[in-house]
């Protein structure tokens, strides 16, 4: 069993650790090491924190083991499912320099945090990596203008719609739509929006989305030290976020459930009667199509989806998509860091980017894994997210990211209490504040 | 008293309510353990008709999230069963030596037991996991037995102090006045009379380990250690935007099986531990 | 520790050896100190330490992830804490679930305690088994539960109880304090109820049986018995009772972190405490955070034990 071997690889780790005086002076050392099987044969092992997935990580990890012929062999450990616990787990075990940090699988918005505690990518790597990448992922494997991590897979927020009420409220989709535009015939047809209202990590996506769409940004000055940090909140772009944001939940317009609303609840609510419009990841297509396999969404309702990119603040101006996905990094205090990178080259190799979009759904960060015909068989969106990937905005990049993004989940809570001319203003105090460590988060 | 038929539906009633309030909450999370991921909103109790699937025990038990369970599962349990030894083997030495000997500072050991069973956890386990991170024990089953002792050793203390103080410690003198060795009168008298409040207590201490969140997802990381409620927290849905909601219930009753049963098989013992004494086992 | 409201006799007992040899009670001495050490030293080792190691921490401004920043400033991070309205908030949320949990689970404890004290001899067992269930329990599955069941997606108490003036389909619980509280606080009752009713019955066993029956004899009603016999004889089970519970309430966590995560206003101290060290990284603050929620405790137990004379090592510290 899988799970067994990399218990035992951890123990081993352990064994070798000062605490093992610590156990063996208690006389627990027995108790706790038995079992151990003997120690593998020459090949480094490589261990590579994964984000939980549908498997395909793991996966890789045997097919790279296999390429790679003896030279290293890749094991696999869970992270939390939360991308706020990831961190937690990864800064911890950077802090600590661990040395087990072979590989991490990295949410973009916390690159710049951990950056300090990776290796650097070497030439060759960031070179042969990146050359197809797309815009938006790439960005968001870049800190202080320098590659710190390798792009792996990209995520990003596409608008969902139901093709009939699109129709009945005789809306365009070919052409780009506002969100004006959508809070109308919300509000016309008496139907809901899918968008995610909850304080948690959806609601910054959100927040960015909007004014990086109308223009603006939340971090103006990325390099400052923490007192010295410049919020671009008090802005038009930060006014026209929250006059959104608050004309939907005031409204009423993000269903019942919308301060508590997710990513998942979003997709149950476009599912149900009242759908209309959503913004959500790509997930949506193979969860629908499970439901309906499933017997608990009608193939009707798969029927009526269409998709379109982002939807736009000004009707003159390109949105900004969200940027999500995982970037690839490798720890500054593994014993292996050439093997790691090797090893990240094999993963994140084109054909494996398509393997993992087509088992888990997860889209390739890198333009030409799109190409397999089998992407648009089964994702026939595809075309749309890869370019919503081109144009998508990354998350401001600080290493105070986690202070910046709590501070916002906890002042832009909930929806319907969003103010255009206090609620932006009132944040950047907050997270200021926050940020001098003047204030409780 | 004597039972009359009015009595008899009087109990009825009062023990339906009283088995609806301690079971609902399990009867419900073991419906939702049976929803599909489609059927979870369908606002009633039970999976839609034709909808019920045992997927989720599927999933935890030999599908994708078998190696989260299964491992965090052996966790507790090992970890669980360790600390609650060592507290019971250390709790009934100085039980007994509460209960059995003349020496000054009994009352310091059980005020310290009586402190150290109200301290906040989470305010020590901050250092803990600075001094863990530092001494390699981070992420290990030691790592946790330790501070799971704090947890079980002062009401193990205490209970069997009180379970040891009932003990008529005279059958020992009578046993060896009718030519028993120290030892025999001891195994023969006083074993006997004193073996189910450690078996009570120990079965006490493994619920409070058992229950343990805040260690648990503080000082662990990996499968290496992680014990089952902080694995609850780490269970996706087929994407990790989608709500696990059906394989965390499903884990949720695998996890309680073994309360039930302990429950089950030794209320008894378990009632007269936490009441020690005062009701007449 | 609920033996401290058993009245054992053998406990009260002398022991009559006052007379022995030195050389003997100091052999009696080691031998004591010898069985007793090993636990009383894990037990200060675990606890003790950290708890100093917290306060040192909490002099400093130190987060994890930028380790050379790291420098002494003294009490300014307890000044920060207490000069903010979230500290305040977070305290007064705890303080109300402590207060609310405790008197409804007084209440229902005691009546669960009556119960089973005078339950017939066929359902008893019964009882105590389907009692004990919440007890063993796991909080966070006891917490995913009730989440589960009021969650405005993936719940039925909406469509069950729409009904009921106030809840309606569209009632989002978990969207604000005021409705999300009571379902945390549902939670932690059903979970810990058991227990305070173990302690009652503990107590409840001690009334002397001639006591209520010459009140019966008397022609006293059965509430007066209740008020004049067998609460004032429980008074000390009932104040050990509501102490360990209500210390235990107030360091809930487990309850609050899986269903708001501490979100619209739910937030309790511990869960500060660990988002501010945990979460967040910031050791010096966090450690403040813990020190402070610790000499809350520390309060609480000097006011029960001072001020309400909660006689907690009673009967049980052995000879007097």
């Amino acid at each position: 069993m899988p799970g067994n071997r990399r218990i035992d690889q951890q123990k081993k780790r352990i064994r070798r650790r000062p605490g093992a005086v610590v156990a063996s002076s208690l006389g627990l050392v027995s108790l706790l090491l038995s079992g151990c099987g003997p120690a593998d044969s020459g090949v480094p092992t490589l261990t590579w924190y994964i984000n939980p997935d549908a498997g395909g990580q793991a996966d890789i990890a045997q097919r790279c083991t296999e390429e790679a012929g003896g030279e290293y062999r890749i094991e696999t450990s869970l992270l939390p499912n939360d991308a706020a616990a990831q961190r937690e787990q990864l800064a911890r075990r950077l802090a600590a320099n661990d040395d087990s940090l072979d590989i991490m699988s990295i949410d973009p918005p916390f690159v710049p945090e951990l950056a300090t505690f990776l290796a650097p990518v070497p030439d060759d790597v960031a070179q042969s990596t990146t050359e197809n990448t797309l815009e938006g992922a790439l960005q968001g494997a870049t800190y202080e203008e320098e590659l710190v991590t390798v792009p792996f897979w990209a995520n990003t927020q596409i608008l969902w719609y139901r093709e009939s009420v699109a129709e009945e409220a005789g809306l365009d989709m070919s052409q780009p739509v506002t969100w004006d535009q959508l809070i109308e015939v919300a509000a016309a047809q008496d139907v809901e929006l899918g968008v995610q209202g909850s304080q948690a990590e959806s609601m910054t996506v959100w927040i960015n989305s909007l004014i990086e769409s109308a223009g603006g940004t939340i971090l103006e000055s990325p390099e400052a030290s923490a007192d010295e940090i410049e919020l671009g909140l008090v802005s038009d772009a930060g006014r026209e976020a929250a006059r959104i944001i608050g004309t939907i939940g005031d409204q009423g317009l993000g269903g019942p459930g919308l301060a508590t609303s997710t990513e998942n609840t979003s997709l149950t609510l476009f599912q149900g009667e009242s759908g209309s419009f959503m913004v959500n990841y790509p997930f949506v297509w193979p969860a629908t199509q499970g439901a309906v396999e499933g017997g608990s969404v009608d193939q009707a309702v798969l029927d009526d989806i269409g998709w379109a990119l982002y939807p736009r603040v000004f009707d003159n101006e390109e949105t900004a998509p969200p940027l999500g996905g995982i970037n690839l990094g490798v720890g500054a205090s593994s014993d292996n860091p050439e093997l790691a990178y090797q090893a990240i080259e094999c993963i994140v190799q084109p054909e494996n980017q398509t393997e993992y979009f087509l088992t888990n759904g997860n889209p390739p960060s890198n333009s030409e894994a799109y190409e397999d015909p089998r992407i648009e068989e089964q994702f026939p969106m595809a075309d749309t997210i890869r370019e919503s990937l081109e144009i998508a905005a990354p998350r401001p990049q600080s290493p105070f990211y986690n202070e910046i993004s709590s501070g916002l989940q906890q002042t832009w809570t909930p929806p319907d209490e969003v103010e255009p001319e206090t609620t932006p203003e009132q944040s950047a105090e907050f997270i200021t504040a926050v940020l001098r460590g003047e204030r409780l988060l | 008293m004597k039972s009359t038929g009015r009595d008899k539906i009087v109990w009825t009633i009062i023990s339906i309510l009283v088995l609806v309030y301690a079971l609902f909450p399990v009867a419900s999370i073991l419906a939702t353990s049976f929803k599909a991921p489609g059927d979870l909103t369908n606002g009633s109790f039970l999976p839609s008709p034709g909808l019920a699937t045992l997927d989720n025990y599927e999933q935890i038990l030999v599908g994708d999230a078998q190696g989260l369970f299964l491992s965090a599962l052996w966790n507790s349990i090992g970890i669980s069963l360790i600390a609650t030894f060592i507290a019971v083997v250390l709790a009934t030495l100085c039980a007994y030596a509460i209960a059995r000997l003349d020496f000054p500072g009994k009352k310091i050991i059980l005020t310290t037991a009586l402190a150290v069973s109200i301290f906040p956890v989470i305010s020590i386990v901050t250092p803990l996991f600075n001094l863990w991170r530092t001494i390699g024990l981070y992420d290990t089953w030691l790592g946790l037995i330790i501070p799971y002792l704090s947890l079980t050793l002062p009401i193990s203390i205490w209970t069997l102090a009180a379970f040891f103080r009932q003990i008529p410690w005279e059958l020992e003198q009578a046993a060896q006045v009718d030519g028993a060795t120290t030892w025999q009168a001891f195994r023969k008298a006083i074993v006997p009379l004193a073996a189910p409040g450690v078996f009570t207590t120990a079965i006490i201490a493994f619920f409070i380990a058992w229950n343990d969140f805040v260690y648990g997802i503080s000082l662990t990381s990996t499968e290496a250690a992680r014990p089952v409620p902080a694995a609850l927290a780490f269970f996706t849905g087929a994407s990790q935007f989608e709500s696990p909601t059906g394989a965390i219930s499903a884990a949720a009753i695998i996890v309680t099986i073994p309360v039930v049963l302990l429950v089950l098989l030794f209320q008894r013992q378990i009632v007269s531990g936490l009441t020690q004494g005062a009701v007449k086992g | 520790m609920t033996s401290a409201i058993t009245k054992n006799p053998q406990a009260m007992k002398k022991n009559g050896r006052t007379d022995d040899y030195s050389d003997r009670a100091k052999a009696e001495r080691r031998l004591g100190w010898l069985l007793a050490g090993p636990a009383f030293i894990i037990m200060l080792a675990v606890t003790l330490y950290p708890i100093i190691q917290a306060f040192f921490d909490s002099l400093y401004a130190f987060r994890l992830t930028a380790p050379d920043e790291r420098e002494f400033i003294f009490l300014q991070n307890y000044v920060t804490i207490l000069s903010d309205p979230v500290w305040w908030r977070d305290l007064a949320v705890t303080a109300l679930i402590t207060v609310v949990t405790v008197a409804v689970e007084l209440v229902l404890g005691f009546a669960l305690a009556l119960v089973m004290h005078r339950a017939l001899k066929a359902v008893r067992g019964w009882l105590r088994t389907a009692i004990l269930v919440p007890y063993g329990i796991i909080t966070v599955v006891s917490a995913y539960a009730w989440f589960y069941a009021f969650d405005i997606s993936s719940g039925y108490v909406n469509s069950w109880f729409d009904w009921v003036p106030g809840i309606d389909q569209d009632l989002n619980w978990f969207a604000q304090a005021s409705t999300a509280l009571p379902v945390i606080m549902a939670s932690e009752i059903w979970k810990t109820t058991p227990f305070i009713s173990l302690l009652l019955l503990a107590g409840l066993a001690q009334v002397p049986d001639e006591l209520t029956e010459a009140a019966k004899v008397d022609g006293a009603t059965w509430w007066e018995q209740m008020r004049k016999v067998i609460i004032p004889n429980m008074k000390a089970a009932i104040m050990v009772a509501v102490l360990f519970r209500a210390l235990d309430a107030f360091r809930i966590f487990d309850n609050v972190f899986i269903m708001t995560n501490g979100q619209y206003g739910t937030e309790v101290l511990s869960l500060l405490a660990y988002r501010t060290s945990i979460t967040r990284l910031e050791i010096g603050l966090g450690s403040a955070v813990s020190v402070l929620l610790f000499a809350c405790v520390l309060l609480i137990s000097f006011i029960a034990i001072k001020v309400f004379k909660v006689d907690l090592a009673g009967n049980t510290g052995g000879k007097r």
